[in-house]
């Protein structure tokens, strides 16, 4: 492709091409197959495309704008610490273009970035005021979402343990949660409940997947489902009472990992009847949400039992029915759990994570009454079906138990689970205590090799590799900005008017007016006093300084008269100002041609001064009042 | 008289719009400036809306910060784009006579107490070989500018109307005036090599002194003599008082009579005739031979020299249309 004459007073494409580059290396996250991440690509494809083909200054100036939309976009679908710094990168640089191209001329790259900042520095101060304080909108209608993808990492929609020979260690990162008042929680608050699985076919335990592939509206009208609610009344010492920001990896489930007991005023998460917590985000992107402390139980915990957590299959695992009916003849629920506790305790159960796969039939009455080795999936599967053999409303819930407390050199601690941590344990339900946690896994011994999963409760450094080290350091960061960054919304943004103005809400247009004059005061300020030092050097004003006096006395350079020359003539018809005049004509040419450095310019100027108020008082006004103020 | 018209060739559409600001000089100021937003600013409210949008939706801070940024980038380039043109002070400069048809250049004077950026200087109705794209980076202080432009008719002109404009620094405004500088610029006619008619020089009277012997503008060296005080310091032969030979004044005394005054050729068209003597003109100076010009309504006397030249040119270009047919009838 030839290029034409059009193109040939712009700029480079280098900056350009670089910000696309910054653009495309942050888009590795981006699933192509929601509307918003095949939208962004598009339009960086779009801006590629555009910056071979521009050959003016209107075409490349549309590809800055696509750059910066496609920044904006980026940022809608990657709010982290590391994809933000690429945007603000790539904002720089766009912005940097356009500064480019506006000059038309080949700057050094160093100058065009320091007015790019500069500019960015301007604009912030009023951008500012208008993120914080301009009341932010419900979204307009639900976005469409991606079909339900793969399973990435994480927990598995059914709960089968008999199926699994042996546990994967995985130890890739399932999610982060940074507390308020930056304490990690008590060991036994660590239950970090996700999936609820009610249906029992004798064999796999299975959840309730209506809501997964999240259709506009369908969360909202997903029977029994509600908002969260904060309760600023309430505070406590455990994880409850404390606020907490979690940062969940991507997951094919909309359920994300919670406490069971916060609330929250976000209202994109929703609470199941079963006690599931649900985000709707894309499957490839990493979800961030802020629990606050609720002091009454949630709904959840008293939510009645259904018909189905006391259904068994007929025929299935008939040791173990029979097991359970005879705890049945126990009065109260809370002796037949009591009873369950005993047994596990004597019949020498052992948590093993390779434990061997159960038969197709029978499996559990296998663990139960041959085996007796598993992990903590086979014990929650086998105590709550016996309790539904024995009368008593149960199911199995998955989640993280534990995790490890991190204190990186800088940003926020926070507490770390891995899929390494992924748990199973029951619920039953209590009529007087509603909904309540039992895990038979801390019923039954470990041995020493593989660990008790009671000792996942405490986190330990030891042993450590150099990259985790430093994946935690910047996980602090990334929590930091997390907690700091994504904090924000729209709950927060209500706090925060209300404490600026408080009931006085009909003001809030006059503030965002104020609030943009004081940064439109801030950014042209520091611009001004910026063109005002670029009018010339000190010499140079003091030059003009002393034009200025001599004007008023009605002495004028001549064109092209050197300094020296029009000072000689000025003494010549001003004899009495003589001596001043040489001096300074002296002085001039010794700091203009001199250079002199340090405390030679210092004394130099020094003597400029000296010299020039003393024909400041040689003047005739100057010595007039004198003469009338003296005695 | 103006030679090219105000018509927005070259300007886009700034150029067709606002009021033609006259005279030798112009500030420019809240009274004179005019300022819009851009095609490329409209794209950015646009963009900026649908970030919000994306920001509503998604309830994310990354896309709401960067659409109120964008905003407050189009705000804050309103008075950046607006403040780079105010205060600056154009002035005519002393303007070179140019041949019709051929490249002239208009000469400005830019003064500014703030360096400026990006600021474009173009004249309107130019062709765009004699435009002027690249933008001016103006330090503090002032600043010389020429213009190029082509006139087609001798005399004196004004090169029309001028636009002065500057989108910088993010191209979402565009600020811009409209001036028809008034100082005019000597057009010459266009050379044209054909026949020139030689006129005989006036012959001095008995014991006078050849006419405007050694008058101003003569440039032929004759002779040197002893200073006379009365002479002034510009007559002074420098060199040959460096040498120790005392202060001398130089003679100057045109060749007249030795060389032809030029004139209007008989039988063809005045204004070709004009031609003739332009492209006679320039090679017999060019030569370095003198020469003189007589025209119905001025005379040049014989001389030499670049400001001969100049002076025979001029009067070339001043020539009125009446008095050469005038002189041709006669």
């Amino acid at each position: 492709m030839s290029r034409t004459g059009a193109d040939s007073g712009l700029p480079p494409r280098h900056l350009q091409a670089v910000a696309l580059v910054a653009l495309a290396a942050a888009s590795v996250g981006i699933d192509p197959s929601w509307l918003l991440g095949a939208l962004t690509l598009a339009l960086l494809v779009l801006a590629a495309l555009k910056l071979l083909e521009a050959r003016d200054r209107g075409g490349r100036r549309l590809v800055a704008l696509l750059q910066l939309l496609v920044c904006g976009l980026q940022a809608a679908q990657l709010p982290d610490l590391l994809p933000s710094l690429v945007q603000l990168l790539a904002v720089v640089l766009s912005l940097a273009g356009l500064v480019q191209l506006e000059g038309g001329v080949t700057a050094p790259w160093q100058e065009l970035l320091r007015q790019s900042l500069q500019v960015l520095a301007a604009a912030l101060p009023m951008a500012l005021v208008l993120f914080l304080l301009v009341p932010r909108l419900e979204p307009l209608s639900a976005m469409p979402a991606r079909a339900a993808g793969q399973a990435l990492t994480g927990l598995s929609a059914d709960l089968d343990p008999g199926s699994i020979a042996s546990l994967a260690e995985d130890d890739s990162p399932a999610a982060r949660v940074a507390f308020a008042d930056d304490r990690p929680p008590a060991p036994q608050q660590r239950y970090w409940r996700v999936l609820v699985h009610e249906r029992f076919d004798g064999r796999r335990w299975q959840r309730d997947e209506a809501g997964e592939t999240f259709d506009a509206g369908e969360m909202a009208d997903a029977p029994g489902s509600a908002a969260l609610q904060p309760d600023p009344e309430a505070g406590s010492a455990d994880t409850a009472g404390r606020t907490q920001v979690w940062l969940a990896e991507p997951s094919r489930f909309t359920a994300v990992p919670w406490d069971g007991r916060s609330g929250s005023a976000d209202p994109r998460l929703q609470l199941l009847p079963e006690g599931e917590l649900r985000l709707r985000r894309p499957p490839i992107e990493r979800r961030s949400y802020r629990l606050r402390p609720a002091a009454m139980p949630l709904n959840w915990q008293r939510q009645p039992p259904g018909p189905g957590t006391l259904t068994l299959p007929a025929g299935s695992n008939p040791r173990l029915q029979a097991l359970g009916r005879s705890w049945g003849q126990l009065a109260e629920p809370a002796e037949r759990i009591a009873a369950a506790r005993a047994w596990f305790e004597s019949s020498g159960f052992r948590y093993d994570r390779r434990p061997g796969a159960l038969p197709r039939r029978d499996g559990l009455d296998q663990f139960l009454f041959q085996s007796r080795v598993g992990f903590c999936g086979h014990y929650a599967s086998a105590f709550s079906a016996l309790m539904r053999a024995a009368g008593v409303p149960s199911r199995t819930v998955s989640g993280y138990l534990g995790g490890r407390w991190v204190v990186p050199l800088g940003g926020a601690s926070y507490l770390e689970l891995r899929q390494s941590d992924a748990h199973a344990w029951s619920e039953v339900w209590l009529a007087d205590q509603g909904w309540l946690r039992i895990d038979p896994s801390d019923w039954v011994a470990a041995p020493a090799e593989q660990g008790a999963p009671a000792a996942l409760l405490a986190g330990s450094d030891q042993g450590l590799g150099r990259w985790t080290w430093l994946q935690r350091q910047w996980w602090g960061l990334d929590m930091a900005w997390s907690r700091w960054w994504l904090g924000f919304d729209r709950s927060r943004q209500q706090a925060l008017l209300a404490w600026l103005l408080g009931a006085r809400r009909g003001a809030l247009g006059l503030v965002i007016l104020a609030g943009l004059a004081l940064g439109l005061i801030a950014a042209l300020l520091p611009w001004q006093l910026w063109r005002s030092r670029q009018q010339g050097d000190r010499v140079s004003r003091d030059l003009a300084e002393l034009l200025l006096l001599l004007r008023r006395l009605g002495l004028q350079p001549l064109p092209a008269e050197t300094v020296e020359a029009f000072c000689r003539r000025a003494a010549a018809a001003r004899p009495d100002l003589a001596p001043s005049l040489e001096r300074l004509s002296r002085s001039h040419g010794l700091r203009r041609y001199g250079r002199p450095a340090g405390q030679d310019r210092r004394a130099q100027a020094a003597e400029w001064r000296r010299t020039l108020l003393l024909l400041k008082q040689a003047r005739p006004g100057a010595i007039r009042q004198g003469r009338t103020s003296g005695p | 008289m103006r030679c090219a018209e105000a018509s927005s060739g070259g300007f886009g559409w700034p150029g067709r719009f606002g009021p033609v600001q006259r005279g030798e000089r112009l500030r420019l100021g809240l009274g004179n400036l005019l300022i819009l937003p851009t095609g490329f600013g409209l794209l950015w409210l646009g963009g900026s809306l649908l970030l919000q949008l994306v920001g509503i939706q998604t309830q994310r801070n990354g896309p709401l910060l960067l659409s109120y940024l964008m905003l407050s980038l189009q705000v804050l380039a309103l008075l950046l784009t607006h403040f780079n043109l105010l205060g600056l002070e154009l002035r005519c400069a002393r303007s070179e006579p140019g041949f019709a048809g051929e490249p002239l250049t208009y000469p400005l004077l830019l003064s500014s107490r703030h360096p400026r950026h990006a600021v474009h200087v173009r004249l309107a109705g130019q062709p765009v070989d004699t435009a002027a794209p690249a933008p001016l980076r103006l330090a503090a202080g002032t600043s010389s500018v020429e213009l190029g432009w082509r006139c087609r008719q001798r005399g004196l002109h004004t090169p029309g109307v001028l636009l002065i404009q500057s989108s910088a620094p993010l191209g979402l405004f565009v600020c811009w005036c409209r001036w028809a500088p008034a100082a005019a610029q000597a057009v010459v006619p266009a050379r044209q090599r054909g026949p020139v008619a030689l006129a005989q020089p006036p012959r001095p009277a008995l014991g006078r002194r050849p006419l405007d012997a050694d008058r101003d503008g003569s440039e032929h060296w004759h002779d040197l003599r002893p200073h006379r005080p009365e002479e002034g310091q510009a007559r002074v032969a420098w060199k040959a008082l460096a040498r120790g030979r005392g202060k001398l004044s130089k003679v100057f005394r045109d060749r007249a009579g030795e060389k032809p005054l030029l004139t209007l050729a008989a039988g063809v068209e005045p204004e070709q005739a004009l031609r003739h003597l332009a492209a006679e003109i320039w090679q017999r100076s060019h030569r370095g031979e003198a020469y003189g010009l007589v025209l119905p309504h001025q005379q040049v006397p014989l001389g030499q020299g670049r400001r001969h030249r100049q002076r025979c040119l001029l009067a070339l270009a001043t020539a009125p249309g009446a008095a050469l047919g005038t002189a041709r009838g006669s």
